[in-house]
Formats: C-alpha cells, sequence, structure tokens
C-alpha cells in the first residue's frame, strides 16, 4: 500500500470529518464567531461605543471607599459552581483585576477565597500584577488569597466564618454560584456589609436580587470587563452580542409567526 | 514570553477541541479522549496537589500567628484525618474512612446545607415588601410558588396550583430563556476573547 | 449578643420543623404531570434497558436526595432495567453505591448482571464528553476494582449509543451539562431527579424536549412513590415542607405588615 492510498484509507474510512448531524450548529456558531470577529477587528466598527450605566458596576468604587473608611477589608468570591474554564469564572477574574487595583491605591485588605486551587492561582496572579499596575507592589498579601475547600458546604462554611470573624464592609459575591448563595448573601447582610453580587446561574439571581444591594444579572458580568477597562476592542465584542441577540429575537418573531400559519412546520427547529 | 505561550496553548486548544465538536472521524475521537481523558485528569491531580499545600502552608502561618487558631487545626486535622484512614484500613464499607464520612462529613454537610432554610425564611421577611409595582409581583409569585408545593388538600390544588404553574411556564420562562439566551451569547463572546487573546485578564494581563 | 428579627425567624422555624417532622403523616397528593411523565417513561422502556443513573450531588442534600433516588431505583429494579451506577461528584460516590447495593437487595438483583457501579469521574464536563466516545475507557474497572471485561453486563457497550438514557440524580446544575454535552453532542436522552431548587433552572429544557422528563424535590419525590405504591421518606417529609412554606408566607406577610405601619408612623410623623 503507497502512502497516498494509506492517507486516501485514514481520510475517508474513518468516518465522516464533519457530523452531518451537528451542521446546523455549525452554520449558527460560524455566524456568532463572523459577527463577532468583525465588529472586533473591522476598522469601521472600532467606534467609540457606549455601555449603559450598570448600577452594580458603578458601586464599586462606593463598596471599595466604605470599606477603607471603615478600616474594614473586602472580601471577594468567586462561587463554588464553576471552575476557570467557565467564561463566568473569566468574567469575574476582570472584576477582580479592576477591584484589586483600587483596593492596592486605597491600601484595603482584600480577601479572596475560593473552593478551586486552578481559580486561587489566576487569582493570584491577577490580584499580584494589578497592585503592580497601581505601583504597590508591597501591599500584596498573598495568604488573603486561599482555597479553602472543593467541598461545597465546606467553602460556604469556611467562607461564612470569614464573614463573620472579619466582618468585611463589602463583599462581592461574582461567579457561579449555587446553594450557598444565600448562605453567604445572608451573613454578609448580617454584618452589614454593602453586597455586589453577579452570577449566571439563573437560579441564584433571586436569592441576590432579595439579599444584596446590587445584582449583575447574566450577560451584564460578561459586559463589565468592557465597562470598567473602556477598552473599546472588549466593547466592541459586546456589541457583537447585541447584534446576535437582535438576530436571534428576529428569528423567534419569524417562527412563532411560521407555526402559528403553519402548525406542522419543523424548519425552525434546525435538527 | 511568560504570558505568551500559556496564551498560545489556550487559544490552540480552545480552537481543537472547537474543531473536534463538529466531527465524528476516529482520529477527533481518538484525540478528543487524549485531551479530555488523559490530559484532563493530570491536570486535575496536579491542581489538587496545589491546593492542598497552599492550605496546608496558609494554615500553619496563621497557626504561628496566633490568628484563629482552633479553627485552622481542625482544619489541618480534618484534611490530614481522611487520606490517613483511607491510606491505613481502606475505603470500602465499614472502614473508619466511611465511618468519619457517613458520621461526620454528611452531618457537617447537611448542617450547613439546613441553614439554607433558617436564610431563606430572613430573606422573606426581609426582602418580600411590596414598595413597588414589581416587588409586588415578585412578592404574590412567590407566595403562589410556595403554596403549590405544600399539601393543602383541595383549594390549593384547585385553584392556587394551575395559576402557580402558568406563573412558572410562561412569564417565569419566558424571563429565564431570555436571560439564558444572554449569557449564552456573552460566554460566546468571553471565550472568543479569551481564545484570540484579546482578554488576558485571567494571564494577570490587562486586556489588550 | 442583640437578639434581633431574624433571630425570632429561626427560632420560629426550628419550632415548627421539628413539630411537623415528629407527626407521621403521609398524604394523598395529586400528582403533578411532570412525576406522572417521567414515570411513564421509565414504565414505556422495554424490560432489560441498559440505563446509566449518575449521582450528581453532595453529601449535603441527602435528605432531599435519598428519596427521590431510592423512589428511582425502586422503580427501575422494578422494571428490570439494567443499571450502571456512576458519580461525577466526589461525595455522591458512596451514597450511590450504598442506595445501589441496598435496593439490589431488595429486588434480588445480581451485581455484574443486573446492575454495576462504575464510581467516580472527576472533571465532570470532559467526563461526559469522553464517556460519549468511550464508557470502557473513561472506566477501565468498576468501583470495586474489577475490570470491565469481567462484567457480563458490559458486554458490546460502548458509549451513549448503547445505552437507553441517562438519568441524573442531581442537587445543582449537573443536569444542566447532562443537557449541553450529552443530549446535545452525542444525544443520548437526559432525564433528570433534581433537588427542588433547581426545578425552575431545568424548566426550559423540559419545555424544549431537551429533557426527557424531570422529578423535583421532596413533593416530587411523595408523587413518584405514590405512583410506584411505595410511600416512603417523601411521602413523610411533606408535612415538614407543607409547614415550612405557610410559616415563610406568613413571615412575608408580617414583614409588609411592619412595613406599612412603620411608613403610615413615619407619615404621621
Amino acid at each position: 500500500m503507497t502512502i497516498a492510498s494509506a492517507l486516501m484509507l485514514w481520510a475517508f474510512s474513518e468516518g465522516l470529518w464533519i457530523d452531518l448531524a451537528k451542521v446546523p450548529v455549525l452554520v449558527g456558531t460560524c455566524i456568532c464567531v463572523i459577527v463577532v470577529l468583525y465588529t472586533t477587528y473591522h476598522r469601521k466598527s472600532r467606534l467609540e461605543y457606549h455601555i449603559r450605566e450598570i448600577q452594580g458596576l458603578k458601586a464599586i468604587e462606593e463598596a471599595i471607599g466604605r470599606a477603607t473608611e471603615m478600616a474594614r477589608p473586602l472580601l471577594f468570591t468567586p462561587g463554588w459552581g464553576g471552575d476557570i474554564q467557565r467564561p463566568t469564572t473569566i468574567a469575574s477574574m476582570n472584576i477582580l483585576g479592576h477591584v484589586a487595583e483600587t483596593t492596592a491605591r486605597y491600601d484595603c485588605p482584600l480577601i479572596y477565597p475560593t473552593h478551586d486551587p486552578v481559580i486561587m492561582s489566576v487569582a493570584q496572579e491577577v490580584i499580584k500584577e494589578s497592585y503592580a499596575r497601581a505601583g504597590y507592589s508591597d501591599r500584596v498579601r498573598p495568604d488573603n488569597i486561599t482555597y479553602v475547600s472543593s467541598s461545597q458546604f465546606g467553602y460556604a462554611a469556611a467562607v461564612d466564618g470569614l464573614i463573620s470573624r472579619l466582618e468585611p464592609a463589602s463583599v462581592f459575591l461574582l461567579g457561579t454560584f449555587e446553594a450557598e448563595s444565600l448562605i453567604l448573601a445572608e451573613t454578609g447582610n448580617s454584618v452589614g456589609a454593602i453586597q455586589i453580587a453577579g452570577t449566571d446561574s439563573t437560579i441564584q439571581l433571586a436569592f441576590f436580587i432579595v439579599a444584596c444591594d446590587y445584582t449583575l444579572i447574566g450577560e451584564e458580568l460578561f459586559a463589565a470587563s468592557g465597562y470598567l477597562s473602556d477598552d473599546q476592542t472588549i466593547k466592541a465584542s459586546v456589541r457583537a452580542q447585541d447584534m446576535l441577540k437582535i438576530a436571534i429575537a428576529a428569528l423567534l418573531i419569524v417562527a412563532v409567526v411560521w407555526v402559528t400559519v403553519d402548525p406542522l412546520s419543523t424548519w425552525w427547529r434546525f435538527e | 514570553m511568560r504570558r505568551r505561550l500559556p496564551q498560545i496553548i489556550c487559544g490552540l486548544f480552545g480552537l481543537v477541541l472547537l474543531v473536534l465538536y463538529f466531527s465524528s472521524h476516529a482520529t477527533a475521537k481518538t484525540l478528543n479522549l487524549l485531551i479530555l481523558v488523559e490530559y484532563y485528569q493530570i491536570i486535575f491531580a496536579f491542581t489538587l496537589l496545589v491546593g492542598v499545600v497552599s492550605f496546608v502552608r496558609v494554615n500553619l502561618q496563621s497557626i504561628e500567628r496566633g490568628q484563629d487558631r482552633p479553627y485552622r487545626v481542625i482544619s489541618l486535622l480534618g484534611l490530614a484525618a481522611m487520606p490517613v484512614t483511607a491510606a491505613l484500613w481502606g475505603i470500602g464499607g465499614g472502614s473508619p474512612f466511611m465511618w468519619l464520612f457517613g458520621n461526620v462529613q454528611v452531618p457537617l454537610q447537611s448542617t450547613v446545607f439546613a441553614l439554607l432554610a433558617f436564610f431563606v425564611a430572613s430573606a422573606s421577611y426581609r426582602g418580600f415588601r411590596a414598595h413597588s409595582v414589581p416587588a409586588a409581583v415578585l412578592l404574590v409569585s412567590a407566595v403562589l410558588i410556595l403554596l403549590s408545593r405544600s399539601d393543602l388538600g383541595g383549594f390549593v390544588s384547585t385553584y392556587i396550583t394551575p395559576v402557580a404553574e402558568w406563573v412558572r411556564n410562561n412569564p417565569s420562562m419566558s424571563a429565564r430563556r431570555a436571560i439564558l439566551i444572554g449569557i449564552g451569547l456573552g460566554s460566546l463572546t468571553t471565550s472568543l476573547r479569551v481564545i484570540l487573546g484579546i482578554e488576558r485578564t485571567w494571564l494577570g494581563g490587562e486586556s489588550r | 449578643m442583640k437578639i434581633a428579627a431574624r433571630h425570632y425567624c429561626f427560632i420560629g422555624l426550628a419550632v415548627v420543623v421539628v413539630i411537623a417532622m415528629l407527626i407521621d403523616y403521609r398524604p394523598e397528593l395529586e400528582v403533578s404531570d411532570e412525576s406522572r411523565r417521567m414515570f411513564e417513561y421509565l414504565d414505556s422502556l422495554p424490560e432489560g434497558s441498559l440505563l446509566l443513573i449518575s449521582f450528581d450531588h453532595e453529601a449535603s442534600a441527602m435528605p432531599e436526595i435519598r428519596p427521590l433516588a431510592l423512589a428511582l431505583l425502586r422503580h427501575a429494579f422494578a422494571r428490570r432495567h439494567r443499571l450502571i451506577g456512576i458519580a461525577l461528584m466526589a461525595e455522591g460516590t458512596g451514597i450511590g453505591y450504598g442506595l445501589m447495593n441496598q435496593m439490589a437487595k431488595e429486588y434480588n438483583c445480581e451485581y455484574g448482571s443486573d446492575y454495576v457501579y462504575l464510581g467516580f469521574k472527576p472533571q465532570y464536563i470532559a467526563a461526559i464528553l469522553s464517556m460519549g466516545e468511550s464508557l470502557p475507557q473513561t472506566f477501565p474497572d468498576d468501583y470495586t476494582g474489577r475490570a470491565w471485561a469481567d462484567l457480563s453486563m458490559l458486554a458490546g457497550v460502548r458509549n451513549y449509543g448503547d445505552l437507553a438514557g441517562v438519568i441524573s440524580i442531581a442537587d445543582g446544575s449537573m443536569v444542566m451539562h447532562w443537557v449541553e454535552y450529552g443530549k446535545g453532542r452525542y444525544g443520548v436522552p437526559v432525564s433528570a431527579f433534581v433537588a427542588a431548587a433547581m426545578v425552575t433552572t431545568f424548566d426550559p429544557y423540559l419545555a424544549s424536549g431537551q429533557l426527557t422528563a424531570m422529578v423535583g424535590g421532596l413533593r416530587g419525590a411523595a408523587e413518584y412513590e405514590q405512583l410506584i405504591g411505595r410511600p416512603g421518606a417523601g411521602a413523610r417529609a411533606m408535612l415538614a415542607q407543607t409547614s415550612m412554606h405557610i410559616y415563610v408566607v406568613a413571615l412575608i406577610v408580617i414583614g409588609n405588615v411592619v412595613y406599612f405601619v412603620g411608613r403610615r408612623k413615619g407619615r404621621g410623623r
């Protein structure tokens, strides 16, 4: 057998290179990626974008200022539900970077407990760099960025204990939360902390809205990076999100009208 | 280079996994298994080690400083007890490890989880105030759902349950779907920003 | 320590729940469509269908998860389905193994031919994806250390394609990962028995058909127990749950009364 025929055999006899059942998803993904790349890199679309005022992000300065005035620490935790692969955790890291830069300037202790060793390592790096950017590398306290437990309620108990003992003036609950959300938020409330929360866990949003002062709902968390950094490239990708949202809304309207007129139609399922 | 290399690795693996998702070729499956089963598990094992080392170090330093000493000692004892009993007597039924798990870990976890019920009560008392129309809608919805998940016989199942089901399946579901679509798109753009190297905060750097 | 309003809320709740738990009352419930849908789904599968039961919960959720898991296992073993148990969360591993053994004994089922328990795999997303490629490579041996090849029930099982479905018993968002990766990528039917707090999270997936069926919370467990004719811990806990719900509704009413009275007094001044 020649090398060429062996290659041909390998390429065409061991299943399809593109799974036909996934073609609709592939097309959808390509459209999304193209829109994001276009708005991010196209020169004309790199105009000045403005992200509407997000109360929760506006309150960050106030929360840090309050902690500084009261000479009490600030606690930031990304929740138990996510790992570093989750976009929500990345979004949470972006806000952490901004918060750390400000706490460095004010010399306000920043406590960061987490349930995941990788998140801990990344958070240490983010905080260290943010302090360096602010020009206060000497103020970093690595021991305040700790791994507490991978177990959900071990983590909840540890963070609760920290909140009860340290009585932080401000608590940031930004990331992926599960059942521990209300336990943390209510404990933070009981020590009189200002609380800024944000998550992509829809069920926990209800708890945060009831128990916290400010809540970032789902995608507001992802827009935070552009909002806080004022980076036009990131803002452009946020604009892509809006464009895709409009496209999805239009598709939904068309599908609803279509299925009303022709109840037997199934094209809109993309199966 | 300290940042460039992890960024290249991240971008490369992100793209490879994205491409592999759409393929049913045997080579794609093999690659998938290699990345998902072998590499992920190895990385996971090492990160656990990083966590344990950091945990021990921080707790020992705190004990040295006399800060939260009782809590730190209990944490370290707990950390040592489980692997030691597992190594000495195994983890089968009736082993000390399982005894500790069933009689210490499970009740402790359940106790902390049960706190949620108490916090739901206090948050409901404090949070569900009809100070505006949206707040009143939230309050009424909460009451409807609570009653529908209770066993109150005829009246509830005849009148309240259908209304609560309607709330769950229509306004609540619509809002949830809208939030989920937004989250999906947010995740997509954030992931692309990371893969393309626009977003570099996770490396400790600023966004580009 | 100053006693605050919240402390009275806590004390009241403890009293209400403890009293309710002391009363042995098992009500006759009106079964919801969701619970019935799950029951009919499992009933409709041919005898001996291969099901993957994933224990995706922590130890903390035991009071709510155990009745759900027992109801499911009783039904599945009674229908003579063949079950593969796994856990995607470390703490669910021992619990799942214990529950499966307990129920298998009750229904005279044999390990290795009627059910197997493969144990825990970390990194849940990676695990779900890799099982879609190859179950034997993801779990070369079972929880007790026996090799895959030595388990007669698993002969010829390669991946999700050989299963009738996956059922996740979860206290968190793991069901979402099963839907996204198991169902979305490999097309395996996914069903779920979940803690009550997660029900509304998964409602959209159930409505869209991405989730085949779902039973939620203690109420769901009680309904399922009723459907299989074995009232148990779910039914037993209904009075406590109902009492707590009524107590919370009462707190909401009191909170609003206090709020409006306070506001009126403020205006009066």
